[in-house]
């Protein structure tokens, strides 16, 4: 088990074309924070149930922790280091997370901010159900949830006016 | 120290199942389960086989005589969403929907649930309430199992070594038949305590081939046979719904563990039998 092959990875990383060498074994977050040295994807529970370390491949939220990374082949990953714009304006759900005060500890921000971008890339105005089930996969340890919903509705209305280029 | 292992990626089922008879090897789908229990030390693997670049395995699509014939390897959030179920399958849109977070229903998929054989599988009570039949494919050729017979304990199946499920078959349901699913749990991302898929039709409210399956009360979902024999034939009303709730607690097995007691789980499930009619009755199929 030991004499594992390591196959050559080709994938866009937000935006740019990137090359990774991975084992089998190895999974998105590895690669994403080992291999590529984007730490803004959190490593918590491993398991698939806090979201600390969501991602978007192909548009879709995914838990790096489970994700084999040989799957990220040819596909296209937007981590939180991908939202912000030139000279790192904050997208529209990044700066109504900071006006909202829908980051407190910022443990679960990255992984929260890209399931709230799904969300309102399917649901540009979704209603409080759709918000909770849109989030059930992202715990806050800080327990923040008024002001992340808060932030929600917030980001729901700058984008409605325009609020970014980057969506 | 996590196990290490090979991960191939077959580009036709010929090839997996090539791989997939290699010593060692697992097959690999969505993987929401099987990377959390390969990382716990609960299984190993020397290589996984990839079922994601196989096609044929996923879609969701209407077959010629009107079955829905739904991939393996379809995503449970793909399932939830197409509007080939919206009307005629409620219960398996529902509880496909119910099934984890936003990110596991991305990636985890329909032959992931019914292979991984939980007790808790969601997705197993509706199936069986739709008479579902499952495509497998191995060495040996190809054949048709029907659900009832497939799952036979707690994560085992009938499925061989050398074999793979490929899709699931769901007659077209007759004209003016209603079903539902239900799911108690303690939070949204919980297993389920109980759920309950239910299908049948009301003429003049008389109640017409019911079928019942339940999960999380026996070893494998339980088809809840004593209820619908009881109430096939027979006007729902208040008495009947008594009847079929009392009948329906006797009928489980269910056993005590971290999440609920055997009684609790009991309780769960004629409540669930009694609303759930009770809104099949209303016409709410969800």
């Amino acid at each position: 088990m030991c004499d594992v092959t390591r196959q050559e990875l080709t994938f866009i990383l937000n935006g740019e074309e990137v090359t990774a060498a991975v084992s089998g074994s190895d999974l998105l977050i590895d690669v994403l924070r080992r291999d590529l040295g984007a730490l803004g994807t959190k490593d918590g529970c491993g398991k698939g149930r806090c979201g600390a370390c969501t991602v978007l491949v192909d548009g879709v939220p995914v838990n790096a922790c489970l994700y084999p990374a040989p799957e990220v082949q040819g596909r296209s990953i937007v981590t939180i280091e991908g939202l912000a714009g030139a000279g790192g304006t904050l997208s529209p759900v990044q700066r109504a997370f900071v006006e909202r005060g829908g980051i407190q500890c910022g443990f679960c921000s990255p992984g929260m901010i890209l399931s709230v971008q799904a969300l309102l890339e399917r649901d540009p105005v979704p209603s409080d159900a759709a918000i909770s089930e849109a989030l059930v996969g992202n715990l806050c340890r800080c327990t923040g949830y008024k002001q992340i919903f808060d932030s929600v509705r917030r980001a729901a209305e700058l984008l409605a006016q325009g609020g970014g280029d980057r969506g | 120290m996590r196990q290490t292992f090979d991960y191939l990626r077959p580009t036709s089922i010929e090839e997996a199942l090539r791989l997939g008879a290699e010593p060692g090897a697992r097959f690999i789908a969505g993987g929401t389960d099987l990377m959390v229990r390969l990382k716990e030390g609960a299984e190993q693997a020397g290589t996984l086989v990839s079922l994601r670049s196989v096609p044929g395995l996923s879609g969701v699509e209407e077959s010629a005589d009107g079955a829905l014939r739904i991939g393996a390897a379809t995503p449970l959030a793909e399932i939830e969403g197409s509007a080939l179920l919206a009307g005629r399958y409620p219960a398996l849109a529902r509880a496909c929907s119910t099934v984890g977070s936003v990110q596991i229903r991305g990636v985890a998929t329909l032959g992931g649930n019914l292979c991984n054989a939980s007790p808790t599988a969601d997705t197993l009570p509706a199936l069986l309430v739709y008479g579902a039949e499952v495509e497998v494919e191995g060495a040996q050729g190809a054949r048709r199992v029907a659900l009832d017979e497939f799952v036979t304990g707690p994560g085992e199946t009938v499925l061989g070594a050398s074999e793979l499920v490929v899709a699931l078959r769901l007659a077209a349901p007759p004209p003016g038949r209603r079903s539902l699913f239900e799911k108690f749990g303690r939070t949204a991302l919980d297993l389920a305590l109980v759920n309950l898929a239910l299908a049948l039709e009301l003429e003049e409210g008389i109640v017409r081939r019911p079928l019942l399956a339940a999960g999380a009360v026996a070893p494998t979902p339980l088809r809840l046979r004593a209820v619908e024999e009881a109430i096939d034939g027979r006007l729902l009303d208040d008495a009947l719904l008594d009847e079929a709730a009392g009948l329906a607690r006797r009928e489980v097995t269910p056993i005590d563990d971290l999440r609920a007691s055997a009684d609790y789980r009991r309780h769960l499930t004629a409540v669930l039998v009694r609303r759930g009619l009770e809104q099949l009755a209303r016409g709410c199929a969800t």
